[in-house]
């Protein structure tokens, strides 16, 4: 299913700080599977994280959100976060967002736009994230067509396998050209 | 128009046959594809999540796809057994050439060691520590692992053209291994992203005068500063390296005089001190001096990083005069079957074992809370990847990370001191 950036997105954001790490999201050395996973993302940081998440909420940081190994924030989804708004987002972790279409957005400045517990909206067609609370709002670039393409595909893995039945049945009818 | 290597790399890469700039998207051609085990693995299942109902059902190109079962070998489980037995499956399946899998060591090692990357290839690896690569002047980084399910079918890749960020070291190298000290010192200067989503080149006077170890870890650590490449020039010690490995030509990459780059760090590494980063990020950077006297229960060389012939010969240095500390454990592991062989060959493993430290088995445990946990309040130096927090089992244990040297000199000592102590006079 595919993922539509155009959709208002708004949530109650968790703030974190700077440099959060992908052991930290996806400790997976201790706990192995999603199920365990889901109990236990970003406690090093706050504890209450994984009792207290709620579908819907949105995740923002400081700057290299998402560093160290190439893991992918799948159990951020899992838990409901809705968006994950950061400073700045190591290359990999925002490679993986993309990858698996899980909404993310690099908004320099965002964490002194909103504090714990505030809510935030993300207007993705304006590239605007704004906290209606205090009217504040902060600009963000938009994603280029390409990116914007595996989003709406649902991911990279949909994104591949479209084209792999697009150039199958072309090279079916080449062949069947061929023939006649 | 000039460029910089980055620039070069991804313009002759480009399927498109355009010249690319900083900050273009392109669709690149793919010279190899590193799978380790956490791709391979749920590579069929990704296949299938994909909507290929009978998994992956091909490779684009049976020679250029490099699968080997580093992180599980030998297994220590069951299940990790039933994975590996899966992954040999699939490699016959899809008629892969290059499958290294009775073997233990780090991937990324036995990728240099059998000559698998060439300078000016663009190889792409599911892991982040690829960017080691790039010490043999090759474009390489880590994707992640539904790129790699792209690559596998199609052999091409989306990229953003990186701005490129020019890293001058100049100085002496020194009787030692300083690789690990400089790219902690960077960090600690600028930030541990102060790289993020860039292209390192390497340059400098210390440049020709550092080994391919010691560029293997500057360039591995790349991706612990934000980097997407972390590459040096080619000069005769990679030709060298090279050309011994393997006899497929390459074109190596040279960036142009005048070309553009987004900032320039300069280093002189004859008035650095030996620093440590201190628990529980890359860039929590100072002195060894300000941490002296911190009791240590743990200290390890090894990894991607720092798991080298020169990392452990100066821990057979340090260990020929002296003896590891009691209550201290003192983990080397290789980082390859390879770079085993040279130190046995050198005598280094007879050196470590009777002055009493621990040899592992070649492989990624020792970074990873695999092989060595950590118990509660128990404190560790390092010389491997990443101290964050829980990397070594317990989030109650602290992970300093340091040079070789300076984890050698701890080991003996029980405690971080400035290696120079226990060094002059060796």
């Amino acid at each position: 299913m595919g993922f539509d950036l155009n959709r208002l997105i708004r949530g109650r954001v968790w703030k974190f700080g700077d440099s959060i790490e992908t052991d930290a999201i996806n400790p997976y050395y201790l706990y192995p599977t999603m199920e365990e996973l889901k109990l236990h993302t970003m406690e090093v940081y706050r504890p209450e994280f994984p009792r207290e998440v709620k579908p819907g909420d949105i995740m923002i940081a400081g700057r290299n959100f998402g560093c160290g190994s190439s893991r992918p924030g799948l159990v951020l989804r899992e838990v409901g976060i809705a968006a994950i708004i950061a400073e700045s987002v190591s290359r990999l972790f925002l490679r993986n967002s993309i990858s698996r279409a899980i909404p993310i957005f690099v908004v320099p400045g965002v964490t002194s736009l909103a504090e714990d517990g505030d809510t935030l909206e993300v207007d993705y067609p304006k590239g605007v994230i704004v906290n209606p609370a205090t009217g504040a709002s902060l600009p963000f670039n938009k994603y280029p067509a390409g990116i914007e393409q595996i989003f709406e595909c649902g991911g990279l893995l949909q994104f591949a396998y479209e084209r792999y039945i697009r150039e199958a049945a072309l090279a079916g009818r080449t062949r069947q050209e061929k023939q006649e | 128009m000039t460029q910089t290597m980055a620039e070069k790399l991804l313009t002759r890469h480009n399927l498109a046959g355009k010249e690319v700039r900083a900050g273009d998207f392109l669709e690149a051609r793919i010279d190899g594809a590193m799978c380790h085990y956490h791709a391979a693995e749920p590579m069929h299942d990704l296949a299938i999540e994909a909507g290929f109902k009978d998994g992956l059902p091909r490779v684009w190109d049976r020679s250029k796809v490099y699968v080997l079962l580093d992180h599980h070998q030998p297994t220590l489980s069951q299940k990790l057994a039933d994975e590996n037995a899966l992954v040999r499956r699939e490699v016959e399946r899809l008629g892969i050439q290059c499958f290294h899998d009775s073997e233990p060591g780090i991937a990324h090692q036995m990728m240099l060691d059998y000559g698998l990357v060439r300078p000016g290839e663009l190889v792409v690896g599911n892991d982040s520590h690829t960017l080691g690569y790039g010490s043999v002047n090759a474009g390489a980084t880590g994707i992640t692992r539904a790129d790699m399910l792209y690559v596998l079918l199609y052999g091409e890749l989306w990229f953003q053209v990186p701005e490129s960020i020019r890293v001058v070291l100049d100085g002496k190298q020194p009787d030692y291994p300083i690789s690990k000290d400089i790219i902690l010192y960077l960090a600690g200067q600028y930030g541990d992203d102060f790289a993020q989503g860039m292209s390192i080149e390497y340059s400098g006077t210390l440049a020709p005068q550092l080994s391919i170890d010691s560029r293997m870890c500057l360039s591995t650590h790349g991706v612990e500063v934000g980097a997407k490449f972390a590459m040096f020039g080619m000069d005769e010690v990679t030709r060298q390296f090279v050309s011994a490995r393997t006899e497929l030509p390459f074109e190596a990459l040279t960036a142009d005089q005048g070309a553009q780059y987004a900032k320039e760090i300069r280093l002189s590494v004859d008035d650095m001190p030996f620093v440590v980063a201190k628990p529980h990020q890359f860039g929590n950077v100072v002195p060894v001096d300000e941490v002296l006297g911190t009791r240590i229960h743990q200290a390890q060389i090894g990894s991607c990083a720092n798991g080298r012939y020169e990392d452990i010969e100066i821990a057979a240095r340090v260990l020929k005069k002296h003896k590891v500390a009691k209550g201290v454990r003192f983990l080397i592991s290789p980082a390859s079957q390879q770079v085993y062989l040279q130190c046995l060959k050198a005598g280094l493993i007879e050196t470590l074992i009777e002055a009493g430290a621990q040899v592992i088995t070649p492989g990624c445990g020792i970074c990873q809370p695999r092989v060595g946990f950590l118990s509660d309040g128990e404190v560790c130096i390092t010389a491997t990847t990443r101290n964050f927090k829980g990397r070594k089992g317990s989030a109650k244990a602290e992970i300093y990370l340091g040079g070789p040297l300076t984890v050698a000199a701890a080991a003996v000592a029980g405690e971080i001191v400035n290696p120079k102590e226990v060094f002059s006079g060796l």
